[in-house]
């Protein structure tokens, strides 16, 4: 008989630890030898954490959320027999936030113990490897663009298409790289599958191997992941023991330096070498001159773990789900001033206003929604008029937004828009690398330009410095910090005029 | 000429040979593969705005100022990060583009100083040039934002200084401290706006920075800028020459104003340096100035007299009657004379001309005598010519470097950043030496095997070396077949394979474990195109010539020679000891190393100079200087060189020298030669004159007259002046003449004439009617003497070794700020890295002394003894202490001894048995030598400066 | 010269060559010393031969024969 208490970060932000040991120190004092606690992933359903489960006849039930102070109470309802309480959500799998979801990447997160690689296999790992293993790198990577499958970091680009390049690039070492920074406010999708079911990326990751010829592969980690990295490494470790890992293909597991920049590629590639991490132009592309000058996949997280349902169920399955270009599942990340955040994995399709009001349950404050930002702190910001917009990579960009990592974040009407374009601003000059000029010196101006603006400085002539300003950083900077951080200024300024003119002069 | 503006393609040549035509602004061009957008634009007259981009350093992209439109391509891309495509349609100038660059640009100087008419740059400032080139007009931010105005100004290094608030953070500087330089002193620190260049958070002067200047030629503002511009402003004029420091031979502009030099800047086009420098040949140019320039020919009976000014006229009669006298009186072979590789080809050719023809005897030595002569002497033996087989570029294709008694980084820095970039490349590398040089270990670069061996070893080492490539099987049989003489191989290989020459057999000679000796060995032969460099480290032992030919065998025996990537090459310690030995300075050999008894040369030069010959060898240095103490050498010629500092056993020149009863002595400085001398001819620095250097890898260049000699003569006038008063007729009316002399007589030299070094830059020898445009690669095919030629080279242990009364053993060497004895580099700011010569001495030997670091130390040999502080270093192993001879008051070479390597007399400067102690005061040499230096150095003042003096 | 300095440069030389076959060993020091020594050396060193030759390397005496 198992008890099921997550490990995840945002479970142990709300005391899973201590609700574990409260279990525990429950079971040794009944003398119930037969249960044991099992620290699962996270379901993502964090309003309810701790959500502790209870394996019965009918399937797991859910109760939560779980303090240390209720789990005598609990044990007296009969909560290992799945009865009653006030706290008892009923079976985990007909929570509705949970049923309503299209779960492929997230297939086992939750549900398995992380570093199980018997739970792993029993809950269908490993066979898309097994069938990968049977294919020629060639039909690899065709089944891979077949699925419609794009880059989950946010810039969508396809997938299989970039393993081609890698693949028909010589050379004598090629590398897959995960990234693994994710750094986008309001964004923990890569985190929930790190600390949740590690084996799903290693075994996306050897599948990529496989398909480009690559025989090392690296999973970047940022700094702020610590219990990602270390369920990473140790799964690793675990994976190697058991001869999933070895000399055809072997991972290292890395944690980054603090940066957000180092979650754009070829940051990322130049933070890996040793470097400091600056952006790298493009050409050449890291497909073809990539980490230590070699041809290299870099994919997200997400991405590398979708493969292997992929190839687990074919590329018709997956390329079945979804609207248009925008094939297969989104993970979104819904956060913010919603009542239920938390991970809804969904085909595309799905609009923004389902996203947030039949999932996420509207505001947390109660009071009216103004604002949602999509795809990070660079992503724009959407009025209502604009909820209907389905999340579909070109549909977004039609409305001059960004899907990004797949992020939604959330504002009721107490937000200032002003405050918001002058954050994303700041960010920009923050997180700026320091290479290229617009990004260097346009993100500081930036901040003093909007400042003058909600001043009243001359404020037409400034607001056309803004909008020259956002056109230098669209088309003149290096990489997506720069270049996108015009979207949250400009949708602020374009929906959302009033707040740059609250002082009146 | 008016200043040479050289074009900037912005980003680097393209190496690959394919072809590929695209149109910009429908203008349809043809580049190689690979270029960029950028440079392609650049060949086809097209100028795009750029910041960042500059073709010494790779393209980075940053500074957004050359984005361009490319048909079906999305977006602006950066016309230096985009690489050309066929049939690629190209826009660089768009309203759009426009505004993107506009819009760029006034950002940048919103954060930029407004003092542009006060700025020292004015004129020569990239920013202050794209400002007008895309029309900004406004800067609409205005400038009381955030801003970098006030951060500090460095000027701690002496010969730039580097004003952060003019800082466009292009990084063009810390590239190019880390691609072209390879020293990696400089990084961008912190990020974002805060973003700013720094020497690893230290002032310049006290970082790793090395002063190469290659920060300061990459810098588009005023930031980096060199004192003297600040000081004088920007130059009018260039004229293009070759620096007259070390063997690299690079390329510079001197750029002046009128006609005073405001900097040296290096020259793209220069072959051997390609746009690069060091600290001396870009920097330390002051001496040619400096206040001890001795600008008026004098005279003196004694040495102990003071000098008395005299006209031209009147010193030259002087010297030349008194060599008459002393001819007349001793005898014709009592004379002699001594050549400079300091000085030009022609210059150097003309006195061993003069002494052949006006004294008619061989008495003529050139300085390699004591430093590269068993180059010439090895190399002939094996390969038949006298000279390194490679061009540096060759490096560029070698897989294995074996580095042996050579210190690039110190001595030949240029051509060191260029095997840095090999080596960061991925070429292996080995070294043999037995001190930890820079090399061993610097940022990104790793020896795979130092061979730390015990001084005096060489050829034990060589030989265990081969003796595990023959015995292993990895000596390249077919190649030697073709190429070599197979008697002599069989002989050697006989020689070779006995135990004795095993690393194994050898350990305790060598101490170096036996494994390493294999490994080294092993990546040696199988490692890929393997290329031997060497220096003094080599040639200054009793056994000089024995190695050369050792590494010559090696090279033989692995089939390294012939091709790119290769060879044995010599690092020439001066600018021009090729050329001086090419010159005939040799007492043996006439130009083009043909021996003085070979009489179908000798007959040839007898008609043409109009003059009988000797067809007997005449004396070496040394021998000459042991002729004189036994009273038969009497007068001697020395131009450009300084015996006294420079030779070894300072005791017993000096004592040779004072036997002599007519010593001229032509410089810049009354050096400590000069001390010795009867007459003192003003020289001309190399500014102040025309003729050419050849330096290491046998490359000829043009050394152009910048200025009028400020003596009133240039070398070779003073040196044809003495000729025509001994009597023998010289009429050049240019040094230009000289050279077709020597290339009519000299069959390496054919095809050499000034004409052709002003078109094509510069030629390797041999240039002649089979190599027109000269021979970059040596023994392509078969060797210059037709069959290669393996030596045997037994190993003989020098009778210098340590005893209980000597127990330690001292090498000498060089670093990089200072240049052989100081002479130039001492009278400059570089004193600031190098102001006096140190002991280096292992923390063990240290403390059995009781020495700490700085103390006073005595250093002692057989031969004498002085007093100079210690430094404790771990870069020497026990038993092995070392020094540098840069400074004239330290006295190194009163140290070491008369022992010299057995072919060629080259001192045996690297291993003299020594004991160090503490001292409480400086010699009994450094004291008399110093005030016999005072005596001897006066000037007699006339009365007019008397009444004004002070 | 100091006597005791030529007789070790003259050894050096035969010490170069005495690794080869007799005969060319001979020949080659007979041949360096022919190329490189000015005429007083030799004169130097026949003398001093003249005298007994204390100290000389055997091949040494054999070579000077020649010259």
């Amino acid at each position: 008989m198992r008890i099921y208490v997550p490990c995840d970060s945002s479970a142990l932000s709300v005391g899973a630890d201590a609700v574990a040991r409260a279990i525990m120190a429950e079971i040794s004092s009944r003398g119930l030898s037969d249960v044991t606690v099992i620290r699962n992933g996270s379901r993502g359903l964090f309003w309810l954490e701790p959500l502790v489960e209870v394996e019965t006849a009918r399937g797991r039930v859910a109760y939560g959320p779980v303090t240390p102070g209720v789990v005598v109470e609990l044990f007296d309802a009969g909560m290992l027999e799945g009865k009653p309480h006030g706290l008892c959500l009923g079976l985990t799998e007909e929570i509705p936030y949970l049923k309503r979801q299209e779960r492929l990447t997230f297939a086992r997160c939750g549900i398995t113990d992380p570093l199980s690689l018997s739970d792993y296999i029993a809950h269908g790992g490993y066979q898309g490897l097994k069938r990968a293993r049977t294919m020629t790198p060639e039909a690899i990577v065709e089944e891979t663009v077949q699925s419609g499958l794009r880059g989950r970091g946010g810039a969508g680009f396809p997938t299989g298409i970039k393993w081609r390049t890698v693949l028909k690039t010589p050379a004598s070492q090629k590398y897959i790289v995960c990234n693994a920074d994710e750094g986008d406010s309001g964004t923990y999708a890569d985190r929930m599958i790190m600390e949740g079911d590690p084996f799903v990326l290693i075994e996306g990751m050897t599948i990529a191997g496989l398909a480009v010829g690559a025989t090392q592969g690296y999973v970047y980690i940022r700094s702020e992941y610590p219990h990602g990295f270390r369920t990473m490494r140790r799964a690793v470790e675990i994976a190697r023991e058991a001869g999933y890992l070895g000399p055809d293909f072997d991972i290292d597991i890395r944690l980054g330096a603090g940066a957000y920049i180092c979650g754009e590629e070829t940051s990322l590639l130049e933070s890996l070498e040793g470097k400091r991490g600056q952006v790298r132009p493009r050409p050449p592309l890291p497909a073809v001159e990539g980490l230590f000058g070699k041809p290299t996949v870099v994919n997200n997280l997400i991405s590398l773990a979708t493969v292997p349902i992929i190839f687990d169920r074919g590329a018709q399955f997956y390329r079945d789900f979804g609207m248009g270009r925008s094939r297969g599942t989104l993970t979104i990340q819904l956060a913010g001033n919603l009542k239920y955040a938390g991970l809804v994995e969904k085909a595309f399709g799905l609009t923004l206003r389902e996203a947030i009001y039949d999932f996420g349950g509207g505001t947390r404050t109660g009071r009216p929604f103004r604002a949602v930002q999509v795809g990070g702190p660079l992503g724009a910001y959407f009025p209502e008029a604009l909820l209907d917009t389905p999340l579909d990579y070109e549909a977004f960009a039609e409305k001059k937004g960004l899907i990004g990592h797949g992020g939604v974040v959330v504002f009721d009407d107490t937000v200032d828009l002003a405050e918001q374009a002058r954050f994303a601003m700041e960010f920009c000059a923050i997180e700026s690398c320091g290479k290229c000029t617009p990004c260097r010196i346009g993100s500081t101006r930036g901040v003093e330009v909007i400042d003058r603006i909600v001043a009243g400085q001359d404020r037409a002539r400034n607001l056309e410095l803004l909008n020259d300003l956002c056109e230098t950083l669209l088309d003149g900077s290096l990489c997506a910090l720069g270049g996108l951080t015009p979207f949250p200024v400009q949708s602020a300024v374009h929906h959302f005029p009033e707040d740059f003119a609250k002082l009146k002069v | 000429m008016p200043l040479l503006q050289e074009t900037d393609y912005g980003t680097p040549l393209s190496v690959i040979n394919t072809l590929v035509t695209l149109e910009i602004d429908g203008q349809p061009v043809t580049v190689p593969a690979g270029t960029s957008v950028m440079r392609a634009a650049v060949e086809a007259g097209i100028g795009i705005p750029k910041l960042c981009a500059t073709d010494s350093v790779k393209a980075f992209g940053s500074c957004r100022l050359c984005l361009v439109e490319i048909d079906g391509k999305r977006g602006t891309p950066a016309s230096c990060t985009t690489t050309v495509e066929p049939g690629m349609h190209v826009r660089t100038q768009t309203p759009k583009l426009a505004k993107l660059r506009r819009g760029v640009m006034e950002l940048y100087i919103s954060d930029h100083p407004l003092d542009c008419l006060t700025c020292s740059a004015n004129g020569d400032c990239e920013l202050q040039d794209m400002a007008g080139a895309v029309g900004l007009r406004e800067v609409r931010y205005g400038y009381a934002g955030e801003n970098h105005l006030s951060a500090p100004k460095d000027e701690s290094n002496p010969y730039f200084t580097f004003e952060a608030s003019k800082c466009i953070v292009c990084s063009r500087c810390v590239r190019a401290c880390e691609e072209v330089q390879g020293t990696f002193a400089l990084t961008i620190q912190g990020r974002g706006f805060e973003s700013k260049v720094s020497a690893g958070g230290k002032p310049f002067l006290d970082s790793e920075c090395v002063s190469c200047g290659a920060c300061v030629q990459a810098c588009p503002t005023a930031t980096l800028n060199e004192k003297s511009v600040i000081q004088m402003g920007v130059p009018e004029r260039s004229v293009i020459t070759t620096c007259a420091y070390c063997g690299v031979g690079c390329t510079f502009k001197a750029e002046l104003q009128g006609d005073q030099v405001v900097r040296m800047v290096p020259h793209k086009d220069g072959k051997a340096n390609h746009g690069h420098s060091c600290v001396k040949g870009r920097f330390a140019i002051g001496y040619a100035t400096h206040k001890d320039r001795i600008l008026n020919p004098m005279i003196r009976a004694k040495i102990s007299d003071p000098w008395r000014e005299v006209s031209w006229e009147d010193a030259i009669s002087h010297a030349a009657s008194e060599f008459k006298r002393i001819q007349a009186k001793y005898g014709r072979d009592s004379v002699g004379g001594i050549t400079s590789s300091r000085c030009t080809n022609e210059e150097t050719y003309l006195v061993q001309k003069m002494i052949r023809a006006a004294f008619g005897n061989n008495n003529v030595d050139t300085c390699a005598r004591v430093c590269h002569s068993p180059t010439g002497y090895g190399l002939k033996a094996t390969f038949g010519t006298s000279a390194g087989t490679q061009d540096f570029d060759s490096v560029e294709e070698a897989d294995v470097m074996m580095v042996i008694g050579a210190n690039p980084t110190d001595a030949h820095p240029v051509f060191a950043s260029q095997m840095k970039r090999r080596l960061r490349e991925g070429a292996k590398l080995i070294i043999v030496d037995p001190r930890r040089i820079d090399l061993v270990e610097t940022p990104h670069v790793k020896a795979d095997y130092h061979l730390a061996l015990q001084p005096g070893a060489n050829v034990a080492v060589i030989n265990a070396l081969a003796h595990v490539i023959v015995t292993e099987g990895l000596a390249a049989e077919d190649d030697i077949k073709e190429r070599c003489d197979a008697k002599a191989f069989e002989l050697w290989r006989t020689f070779i394979v006995q135990e004795k020459n095993s690393p194994e057999s050898l350990e305790s000679v060598t101490g170096i474990p036996a494994a390493e000796i294999r490994g080294a060995a092993r990546l040696y032969a199988t490692g890929g195109n393997a290329a031997i460099y060497y220096g003094l480290g080599v040639t200054e032992h009793s056994q000089g010539s024995t190695m050369v030919m050792g590494m010559a065998n090696l090279a033989m025996l692995t089939g390294n020679l012939g091709r790119r990537g290769v060879g044995v090459n010599p690092l020439r310690g001066q600018n021009n000891v090729q050329g001086a030995c090419d010159m005939g300075s040799f007492p043996h050999e006439f130009s083009g190393y043909r021996h003085v008894s070979d009489d179908s040369t000798r007959k040839m030069l007898e008609q043409d100079w109009h003059v009988a010959l000797d067809g007997e060898p005449g004396l070496r240095i040394p021998n000459m200087l042991d002729a004189a103490v036994d009273g038969t050498f009497k007068g001697l010629y020395v131009q450009g060189e300084d015996i006294v500092q420079s030779d070894p056993n300072t005791k017993h020149v000096t004592a040779g020298l004072e036997a002599m009863e007519c010593v001229v002595v032509q410089d810049l400085f009354l050096n400590e030669t000069a001390n010795y001398a009867h007459v003192f001819l003003p020289g001309s620095s190399f500014l102040e004159k025309d003729g050419t250097f050849t330096n290491a890898e046998r490359r000829i260049g043009r050394v152009r007259k910048a200025i009028a000699p400020m003596a009133g003569l240039e070398d070779w006038q003073a040196t044809m002046a003495l000729s025509n008063a001994l009597g023998y007729p010289m009429n050049y009316t240019h040094p230009s003449e000289i050279m077709d002399e020597i290339a009519r007589l000299t069959p390496t030299f054919a095809g050499v004439t000034y004409q052709k070094l002003d078109e094509l830059g510069s030629v390797q020898w041999p240039c002649n009617e089979e190599a027109p445009e000269g021979t970059p690669i040596m023994h392509i095919g078969k060797f210059a003497s037709g069959k290669g030629k393996f030596m045997l080279t037994e190993f003989v242990p020098t009778d210098e070794r340590s005893t209980a009364r000597f127990p330690l053993i001292l090498t000498t060497g060089r670093i990089l700020s200072q240049y052989n004895v100081g002479a130039q580099t001492a009278r400059t700011p570089n004193n600031i890295w190098h102001s006096e010569d140190v002991l280096e001495i292992h923390p063990s030997d240290a403390e059995n002394r009781g020495i700490r670091d700085g103390d006073l130390v005595s250093l002692a040999s057989r031969s004498g003894d002085i007093a100079l502080p210690a430094k404790i270093s771990e870069r020497m192993q026990p038993g092995v202490v070392y020094t540098t001879f840069h400074h004239a008051m330290t006295g190194a070479n009163v140290v070491t001894t008369e022992f010299s390597d057995w072919a060629t007399n080259c001192p045996e400067y690297k291993v003299t048995a020594v004991q160090v102690q503490l001292a409480k005061k400086t010699s009994e040499w450094q004291q008399r030598y110093g005030e016999m230096r005072r005596q001897n150095t006066r000037i007699l003042e006339d009365d007019a400066v008397m009444a004004h003096g002070d | 010269m100091k006597p005791k300095l030529m007789v070790h440069m003259a050894n050096q030389i035969a010490d170069f060559f005495a690794a080869y076959p007799h005969e060319e060993a001979v020949a080659g020091v007979a041949d360096h010393l022919k190329k490189f020594w000015e005429p007083r050396m030799m004169r130097q060193l026949h003398e001093y031969i003249a005298q007994g030759g204390e100290g000389l390397h055997a091949l040494v005496l054999e070579a000077a024969q020649k010259n």
